[in-house]
């Protein structure tokens, strides 16, 4: 394969110029790796945030009640229910709450807010209220209330104290009032979740409203998260039907998953940036070593090179150009994307959306990453060598013999 | 003779037009028969060049015919005419001949390559051409590893491979000193008398044209004195 021979020996007569454009590749394509292993990491970080803070992987609920939350529409036979999630495999955790709006009231002063009926096993499982108590304890007793750390403030309250939730009862509508003791001050993160929502017992929950069983939310983790995605044969398919309804976040959530999509465009966006940067340099780069060859061409195409074989001399050279770029540019991509894998990259603290990042953000390497996005560089560094390519194998052999002479 | 290697009938080559137009070639009519070792002299820019292009398939005419072994090439496409070169003529260029980055057999054995010529034809006949030109023991030199004059026999030697009908070698010996360049055209005198090599080649130093059995003289364009010794 004297072509191929030809082609490697060219693309180190001038060993600076190739390392230099093989950097200039290969660093894109780390880049974007990189670019992509964050947003990856970033989205994985929000899911997880999204869904393990409180509202879990997927939930049912009784047709209609996420419309207004109206305390009727709760799911009487959420025992049974339980009992399917409890069976399946795919279910890692799930926890039955009875969710009504009420008003607290302490000595000092009155908020309205969530109230959140929780088993508390159950909940100890699936979401970060049992860490999120930065002040006494978790539920105990039968009266004992969580509450955020902004409501405590709020209502000047501080642990044991004493507070009033005054609520309609479910069906008739009649006002039902009931004392719990401050157990325990949590704090999510979450502006949203810490001033409106406080914890009770679902027993006490249930009392209130004046129901004897049953519950509004169940919340469900699974062992994988696509589990959650709309599956027309999976369980959430099987546990929706004309009564109650079992959603994934993705469509709990719509607007925060229209978002995450965005993300995949973000990655495209930099990709296109850094590769048409990147494929100038190609094209300069061929155009340099073309020019400095063009007696050589113009001798070659005397003695019988035809066109073709010097476009096609000048193509492998790209290949082997892009090759390399990529042998670097993955290598550099993986040492990177696996560091940060395990170290994070430090963003700082923040909130999207009202969902709580951690300053951490792991990066999380794809397959993809490693295939297709080599596969675009080489297909990019072609692509800019077909110009000079074709001006190769365009020489006029007269022309050539008397330019360089 | 219809079996003239090269044939040129009031071949004129132009460059450009009206107050700058060259006649670099005007009216060229010649015959150059097989085993002849034909000398084009002529100052420079007096056409040496441009006709050894016209007849080498380099380039062609604003008018006339060029008629390679019967053939005339004007109505080739292309990828014919490429071809063409590579099976008829051989060429020897002033300098850098040969491809930088391949070793002197690997020089050879490109055009070979082009030809498709099998694996073990080409290496042994690489080494008879190496023998030809007296390089035997320097065929994995690269061109830089090698002196003015043994690159140009190694262009020799390349252009014998293909087995061409001529060699045309454009001022062969312009850029070697006079030993170096008399001892080339030794090489090609003798690969002229042992194969019958038809060779035209361009000079205009008085000792090389000395070695030529037929001189073409050229004056702006024009052939003026055409003798065969
Ligand atoms: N490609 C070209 N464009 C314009 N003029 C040319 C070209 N090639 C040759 N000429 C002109 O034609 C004349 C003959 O040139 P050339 O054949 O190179 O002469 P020689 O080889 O005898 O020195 C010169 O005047 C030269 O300037
Ligand atoms: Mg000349």
């Amino acid at each position: 394969m004297l072509i191929m021979k030809l082609a490697l020996r060219n693309l180190f007569r001038n060993t600076r110029r190739t390392i230099l454009t093989v950097l200039l590749i290969g660093c894109s394509l780390s880049a974007l790796i990189l670019t992509d292993a964050v947003l990856l990491g970033m989205v994985d970080v929000m899911i997880e945030s999204l869904t393990k803070t409180l509202s879990g992987e997927a939930q049912v609920h009784r047709q209609g009640f996420t419309d207004n939350y109206d305390i009727d529409l709760y799911m009487p036979e959420s025992a049974s229910i339980e009992s399917t999630l409890e069976n399946d495999p795919s279910v890692a955790a799930y926890a039955s709450r009875v969710i009504s709006g009420g008003m607290i009231s302490s000595s000092y002063n009155v908020g309205a807010g969530l109230i959140y009926g929780v088993d508390a096993d159950q909940e100890r499982h699936l979401s970060k209220l049992a860490a999120a108590i930065i002040r006494g304890h978790y539920l105990q007793d039968s009266n004992d209330i969580l509450i955020g750390e902004p409501m405590a403030e709020l209502l000047e309250i501080k642990l044991g104290d004493r507070v009033v939730i005054t609520q309609a009862e479910a069906n008739t509508g009649e006002l039902s009032q009931a004392l719990f003791r401050v157990a325990g001050i949590f704090k999510f993160g979450v502006r949203e979740l810490d001033s409106n929502i406080v914890f009770i017992h679902i027993s006490q929950a249930r009392k209130i409203l004046g129901i004897s069983q049953g519950s509004h939310e169940i919340a469900i983790l699974f062992h994988d998260v696509s589990s959650a995605d709309l599956d027309p044969t999976g369980l959430l398919s099987s546990l929706t039907n004309d009564t109650t309804e079992a959603l994934g976040w993705r469509a709990l959530n719509k607007d925060i998953a229209a978002m995450l999509e965005m993300s995949n465009y973000s990655s495209l966006i930099v990709g296109a940036i850094l590769f048409f940067l990147a494929s100038l340099g190609v094209i300069n780069s061929m155009f340099m070593s073309i020019y400095e060859r063009i007696y050589e061409f113009g001798v070659a195409k005397a003695i019988g090179t035809r066109p073709f074989d010097l476009f096609r001399l000048i193509m492998v050279e790209a290949l082997f150009l892009a090759l390399l770029s990529c042998i670097f540019g993955v290598l550099v991509g993986a040492l990177l994307g696996e560091w940060y894998a395990t170290n994070g990259i430090p963003l700082g603290e923040m909130e999207i959306s009202g969902i709580a990042m951690n300053n951490n953000i792991p990066t999380v390497l794809a397959w993809h990453q490693f295939t297709n996005f080599p596969a675009y560089v080489i297909l990019l560094v072609l692509t800019a060598a077909l110009y000079p390519a074709r001006f190769a194998a365009n020489i006029i052999p007269t022309d050539a013999l008397h330019r360089s002479l | 003779m219809t079996n003239a290697v090269i044939k040129t009938m009031e071949v004129c080559r132009y460059f450009g037009e009206g107050e700058t137009l060259v006649k670099a070639v005007e009216q060229v009519s010649i015959t150059i028969e097989p085993g002849e070792f034909t000398a084009i002299i002529g100052p420079s820019g007096s056409g040496k060049s441009t006709l050894l292009h016209l007849v080498g398939g380099l380039d062609n005419p604003t008018s006339g015919v060029v008629e390679l072994s019967g053939t005339n090439i004007a109505n080739m496409s292309g990828a014919q005419i490429s071809d063409f070169r590579r099976d008829h003529i051989g060429f020897v260029f002033q300098a850098y001949n040969l491809i930088p980055v391949l070793s002197a057999e690997e020089n050879i054995e490109y055009i070979m390559l082009l030809q498709g010529i099998a694996g073990p034809a080409r290496r042994q006949r690489v080494q008879e051409m190496l023998e030809l030109v007296g390089l035997n023991d320097l065929g994995s030199r690269r061109p830089n590893q090698l002196s003015g004059g043994q690159q140009q026999r190694v262009a020799v030697a390349r252009a014998m491979a293909s087995h061409p009908d001529i060699i045309l070698a454009d001022e062969p010996t312009a850029n070697l000193d006079s030993k170096t360049g008399i001892a080339l055209l030794d090489v090609m005198k003798d690969l002229n008398e042992t194969h019958n090599m038809t060779f035209v080649f361009s000079t205009h130093d008085e000792k090389i044209m000395s070695r030529a059995s037929r001189l073409i003289h050229m004056e702006d364009g024009a052939v003026v004195h055409d003798e065969r010794r």
